[in-house]
């Protein structure tokens, strides 16, 4: 099934007077399990396209449908619901909450989608970092933590509500290359065991060495979309 | 929402400095005002009860129509019968004394010298009750019935140049416009330094019985001044005393000492006017240290708050954080404030703010004001306002940055570098 489909999709910014077309008239579809990279220079519109996957951003002509569901002109209430029970990030920086530990941080998703059980919410929440790998690190805030290590949090995090789609934007760049494989192959565990459907943007070289799918874009439109050979 | 409360609880302690400074400012502007308030609800009681003290006590009965001539204080007005009207009390158990007075326009002559003054004439045996002029005597002593002696306010003693002992002369008006009067010479008993700068500077007290000889008054008086054992219980006592007086022959009016006082109830109004630009100030002092620091809270976690809205963090929840915790340091300051200004306000009503190192004279300027000690009333309503008014205050300023919070666009907000 369909996870997410993109039709044709522009995205024009407006700066001052001056129009920024981002994206060309784009147009793919995600299919449900797949562990897909979109790769590109800087400009090339990568992160314009994360962001309307993830319902932060509207496109200024097409279609987005989010399993079969046209999500393109739903109010802004309504996509953060969409967010809220749908999609997970995963970003550059973590953007881990510091006042949080990591307990705290992988249970506030749960808590946005109404899971109200305390226990079957600390429940999942230790399942998942146990799973990641931070069994030992429950009650850390994340300035006690390497980086690595608060990627693994936010992959947590994002995984926890388990979404339909997880949507990763240079998930690797603030890491060196080891914990950065490091990363890519839990992700790509979690991926395989649980089904769900990963997108990540990226310019490195390793990442793309990790999707199963690779669509590259160059100025805003779509220069090549392949499977790839498992690593 | 006891999540969004945690999130906002230990936000409060993430930027320390900022939390301290702003806590800071609320907890002592707050304080401060609440020790404010402390001092002028304590400069009113204390200068009501002066007022009750020296010169009005807590009822007066007066014949008819003498109220409203009272500036002129005038002779034609009298209660005929004062002993039938106080054995007509005399049963009331409320009522802890009642003095047969008559207050006359007068002027008192030493030597060159010549002031004008009011006379009050007392009985000496039934004022205590009354009064407090007798815990005032400063020199000499207070007045025996029917002695040809009078007790002269303090400020009026050192304006004449008149010590006890001395002699000097009463010239008592029957009428100012006519110029009618009579003259008695007399030695000074006592002088009284009450706490009322009024009665110290304008007041002199003789026995009754010479007043009543030298006004040709016989029995009569000018009014009856009645001291109750509770004030809360006026209203009740001025009702069973009209009662009372409903039954004789002359029209009687009691009237109570606030409306003696209205004119310096309404300075008092007038001045808590004024008054409520302290907490104007306080308010604006706390509110730009919420907003401030909210601001900067909001301009550093820019790119947490574009995380929160990618996670599906609704605008409300996202303003709610931050009304919560510009709310939880307004409340810590509130608190703070009003252990400040429970503190001293204690010390205020303990030990009183002097101001005698400005000299005796101060309280020529200040006629109403207590002697030289000002001192606070604490009230529970006191602290209470100031932790609500800290309270509020802080929701309310919490909101702006709240709003710039939520009107941030989630993607401008996650490529924001800090």
């Amino acid at each position: 099934m369909s996870i997410a489909k993109l039709e044709n999709i522009h995205k024009v910014y407006h700066i001052g007077k001056i129009e920024f077309p981002a994206l060309r008239g784009i147009s793919f579809s995600i299919e449900e399990g797949e562990f897909l990279s979109i790769a590109g220079p800087s400009g090339s519109g990568k992160t314009t396209v994360l962001n309307l996957l993830g319902c932060l951003d509207k496109p200024s002509q097409g279609k987005i449908f989010l399993e079969e569901k046209d999500i393109t002109a739903l109010p802004t209430a309504k996509l953060a619901d969409v967010r809220r029970k749908n999609i997970g990030f995963i970003f550059q920086t973590f953007n881990l909450i510091p006042v949080l530990t990591a307990m705290e941080n992988v249970e506030f998703p749960l808590i946005l989608k109404g899971q109200h059980d305390p226990k079957e919410r600390h429940r999942v929440t230790e399942e998942i970092l146990t799973e990641v790998g931070l069994k030992d690190f429950l009650h850390r805030r994340p300035n006690e933590m390497s980086g690595g290590q608060q990627q693994r949090v936010a992959v947590a995090r994002a995984l926890v509500k388990k979404p339909k789609l997880v949507l990763a934007d240079e998930p690797t760049a603030n890491l060196d290359s080891v914990t950065g494989e490091e990363i890519l192959q839990l992700m790509l565990e979690l991926n395989q065991k649980t089904s769900t459907t990963f997108v990540f943007s990226t310019h490195d070289r390793m990442v793309m060495d990790f999707a199963r799918r690779l669509i590259r874009l160059r100025d805003g439109k779509i220069e090549s979309d392949q499977k790839v050979k498992t690593k | 929402m006891k999540m969004l409360f945690k999130l906002a609880f230990r936000n409060v302690f993430r930027y320390k400095r900022r939390t301290i400074i702003t806590f800071s400012a609320i907890s002592y502007g707050l304080g401060l005002m609440a020790v404010g308030i402390c001092l002028y609800n304590g400069v009113d009681t204390h200068a009501m009860d002066n007022i009750i003290d020296y010169q009005t006590s807590h009822l007066k009965i007066l014949a008819s129509g003498y109220f409203e001539e009272k500036d002129e204080v005038p002779l034609e007005f009298t209660v005929d019968e004062p002993q039938e009207i106080k054995s007509l009390l005399k049963d009331n158990q409320d009522i802890r004394g009642i003095e047969s007075r008559v207050l006359f326009q007068a002027s008192i002559i030493s030597g060159m010298d010549e002031l004008p003054c009011l006379g009050v004439a007392i009985e000496p045996e039934v004022n205590p009750l009354v009064f407090k002029i007798k815990d005032s005597i400063i020199d000499g002593r207070f007045l025996e019935p029917s002695e040809s002696k009078i007790i002269l306010g303090s400020g009026l003693a050192r304006d004449l140049g008149l010590k006890v002992g001395d002699d000097c002369t009463l010239r008592i008006f029957f009428s100012i416009e006519d110029f009618i009067w009579n003259a008695l010479d007399l030695e000074i008993a006592g002088i009284a330094k009450t706490e009322n700068p009024m009665v110290n500077r304008t007041t002199v007290f003789i026995p009754l019985s010479l007043a009543q000889e030298a006004l040709s008054l016989e029995n009569r008086v000018t009014e009856l001044a009645i001291r109750i054992e509770d004030r809360n219980k006026l209203l009740k006592v001025r009702n069973s005393i009209e009662a009372r007086l409903a039954t004789l022959d002359k029209d009687y009016e009691v009237v109570s000492f606030e409306e003696y006082a209205s004119d310096f109830k309404e300075l008092m109004r007038l001045r808590s006017r004024m008054q409520a630009l302290i907490p104007l100030m306080m308010i604006l002092i706390a509110t730009l240290g919420i907003v401030n620091t909210m601001l900067m809270a909001v301009m550093e976690r820019t790119r947490e708050i574009g995380m929160l809205a990618a996670m599906g963090m609704r605008k409300k929840e996202v303003m709610l954080v931050f009304i919560f915790e510009g709310a939880l340091i307004g409340i810590f300051g509130s608190i703070a404030a009003c252990i400040i200004g429970g503190l001293g306000g204690w010390w205020l009503e303990a030990k009183g703010f002097s101001l005698a190192f400005l000299g005796e004279k101060i309280t020529d300027i200040v006629s109403f004001m207590p002697m030289v000690v000002y001192k606070g009333d604490l009230t529970a309503g006191t602290l209470l306002f100031t932790l609500i008014l800290g309270t509020v205050i802080s929701i309310l300023a919490s909101f702006y940055p709240a709003y710039k919070a939520v009107k941030l666009d989630p993607i401008q907000a996650l490529r924001h570098v800090g």
